[in-house]
């Protein structure tokens, strides 16, 4: 020890391991050390960043791109903020909720609630949201006003959606059907033992997926859904062919008018990925929250 | 549990089944009582009790119809929801269906479906009538009532400005002509062109055909010389007199030889009677080119006359 010790640079200070004063100095060294590595981690990360920034600016200024229109009209297609986020949102929600009956279906023993979850997982994984899109706006309306020629005009008139109701009911059964997996996934996440003690304890299974089995697989669940909302907000735009104002249609249509396309693509493009970037930090700082439970 | 949620299941289907093959038997005895309370499901009633014209537009096509940025809606619009007042757009339909609305005595309110959702059909009530410069053609006819044209996109050739030879279109017979591949100038310089409601007169025959994309290469082509790659070309008069106005060294052969007709469209499967909503908006566009109006919008957009012909047109043609 003393030996090894004596090869290194007389800088450094030596340990003598045996002393537990000694040891807490040496733990605190290690501990300094691995924050000043993760700092400097940190710090080439971001210069990467800024660099691989800087690139994509140069490629952007071979474009002829006339940023200067912009800026000047980035106003119409920034008010379409409230649009995405206030759909993502709501479907975000609903699809959740989807989700957790899905998942209870998708693990249920009855062939009926099994068979209907994945048929409908099936559906809605299988076909392409866009399609969706188009079908439930142009579909729905059909059955609504043959219910309505029937004698049902109130039933009939639930079925005829508005253009965003329709958006928000695409969003929430396509990303539903995603997100049973991802619910069904985290519930079993739980081990077997909790639902047995559960039920040692008299508690029924309705009660043991409240109380017990719930609130451990939502830790799981949270940061998975978090993704499919990021993922979501840009599959928002799909719902710009029904003519809902969002960031999309918005940059598209005003586009148009002066043949300024990248200009405007551009700016709905740095909308999005700024509207990410948030997302991403409110996540972080989520999981953080939720993990705290787990730290010892 | 299991197998009474199965039995429920298949109680379910067997109903369904049931009311599946009773449906179109009860369907006629179930419709007649809504037929008989037309007062109330008739359109233009419920346009003119509401205040407003719900009308389709796509604000992805100047002149026709574009955005207007950072203008207030106006105080006392009727227009809720997903629609938006008319000072949020403008465009050559835009003022042509606040025109129609006038007539109809109710504010224009526009929503903005993609084009597909409107030509489809199934509109559902969400909208009362498309104003999107809409060719009437025979497949959208299946989905679609088309009012009165208001106005037309004619076709014309045109030639070379230092040519001498051709004095008509019926010159061109068996001459290099260019057009967009799958047009309708296409169709027509083959002769299998037919548009509802017109009689076509294919003047020009055994033309050699040479196709483009679109119609402006075409026309730079015929501008590199008299006869150098083509002896004319077929495109919309519009945009012919357009290429001629940037410069383009070409002249107009003549007349229009056909007419193609933009009118506003009507969901024929409307869950309210359109009939009479669609006499008095077929009245309105009637009226508005006998009053000049729509001929000086036409001016005021196109630089030219493109309406006289669609006031002419003979609705009834299309027996719809």
């Amino acid at each position: 020890m003393t030996a090894r010790a004596g090869e290194e640079p007389a800088s450094r200070r030596h340990y003598d391991l045996t002393r537990k004063q000694d040891q807490e100095a040496f733990a605190a060294h290690l501990l300094a050390q691995e924050r000043r590595r993760r700092r400097l981690q940190r710090i080439r990360v971001f210069a990467v960043w800024i660099a691989l920034f800087a690139i994509l600016w140069f490629v952007f200024s071979f474009l002829n791109i006339d940023f200067g229109y912009t800026v000047n009209n980035a106003e119409f297609v920034l008010l379409g903020i409230g649009v995405t986020l206030g759909v993502s949102l709501v479907s975000i929600t609903i699809a959740s909720l989807i989700a957790l009956f899905g998942a209870l279906g998708r693990l249920s023993t009855n062939s009926f609630f099994h068979g209907l979850s994945t048929f409908y997982v099936s559906i809605f994984r299988g076909t392409p949201l866009l399609v969706q899109i188009f079908i439930i706006y142009l579909g729905l309306p059909q059955i609504g006003q043959q219910i309505a020629a029937r004698g049902y005009p109130w039933l009939g008139a639930l079925f005829i959606l508005t253009a965003i109701q329709s958006g928000v009911l695409a969003l929430s059964l396509n990303y539903g059907a995603y997100m049973t997996e991802i619910f069904r996934a985290g519930i079993q996440s739980v081990s077997q033992g909790q639902w047995q003690a559960a039920a040692a304890l008299g508690m029924s299974r309705w009660q043991t997926l409240r109380l017990i089995v719930l609130p451990q697989a939502i830790k799981i669940i949270i940061p998975a859904v978090g993704n499919q909302f990021i993922a979501m907000q840009k599959d928002s735009s799909l719902v710009s062919v029904m003519g809902v104002w969002e960031i999309t249609y918005r940059a598209n249509r005003f586009a148009r008018r002066d043949s300024k396309y990248m200009e405007m693509f551009l700016l709905a493009a740095a909308i999005y990925w700024v509207l990410t970037i948030v997302s991403e930090w409110l996540l972080a700082r989520l999981e953080g929250r939720m993990a705290r439970s787990d730290r010892r | 549990m299991k197998s009474r949620t199965m039995h429920l299941f298949l109680w379910m289907l067997i109903l369904l089944a049931l009311s599946a093959c009773q449906m179109p038997v009860a369907a006629p005895t179930a419709a007649t009582p809504v037929g008989e309370e037309a007062p109330a499901a008739d359109l233009l009633s419920i346009v003119q009790q509401r205040g407003k014209l719900i009308v389709s537009t796509d604000p992805a096509y100047p002149p026709q119809s574009e955005l207007v940025a950072g203008v207030a809606p106006p105080a006392d619009t009727k227009c809720t929801g997903d629609e938006r007042p008319a000072n949020q757009f403008s465009g050559f339909d835009i003022d042509v269906a606040v025109a129609i609305a006038e007539k109809l005595g109710v504010e224009a309110c526009f929503v903005t479906p993609d084009w597909t959702l409107i030509t489809a059909g199934g509109w559902a009530g969400r909208w009362d009538l498309s104003i999107g410069s809409m060719t009437i053609t025979p497949e959208r006819m299946r989905n679609l009532y088309f009012t009165q044209p208001y106005y037309t996109t004619p076709a014309a050739f045109f030639v070379h400005q230092d040519n001498t030879t051709f004095a008509q279109p019926s010159d061109l017979s068996g001459r290099r002509i260019g057009v967009c591949t799958g047009c309708t100038y296409e169709s027509y310089l083959d002769g299998t062109l037919s548009i509802p409601g017109e009689t076509i007169e294919f003047v020009v025959s055994d033309a050699q055909i040479v196709g483009y994309d679109t119609d402006v290469p075409a026309l730079e082509d015929l501008a590199l010389g008299d006869g150098v790659r083509l002896d004319a070309v077929l495109t919309a008069q519009p945009t012919g007199l357009t290429y001629i106005e940037n410069g383009g060294p070409l002249k107009q052969l003549g007349d229009p030889v056909y007419f193609e007709y933009l009118a506003g469209a009507i969901d024929k499967s409307a869950p309210h009677d359109t009939t009479a909503f669609r006499e008095a908006v077929t009245k309105a566009i009637q009226d508005l080119h006998a009053e000049g109006v729509l001929l000086a919008l036409s001016e005021q957009y196109y630089g030219v006359d493109l309406t006289t012909a669609a006031a002419e047109f003979d609705l009834d043609r299309l027996e719809q």
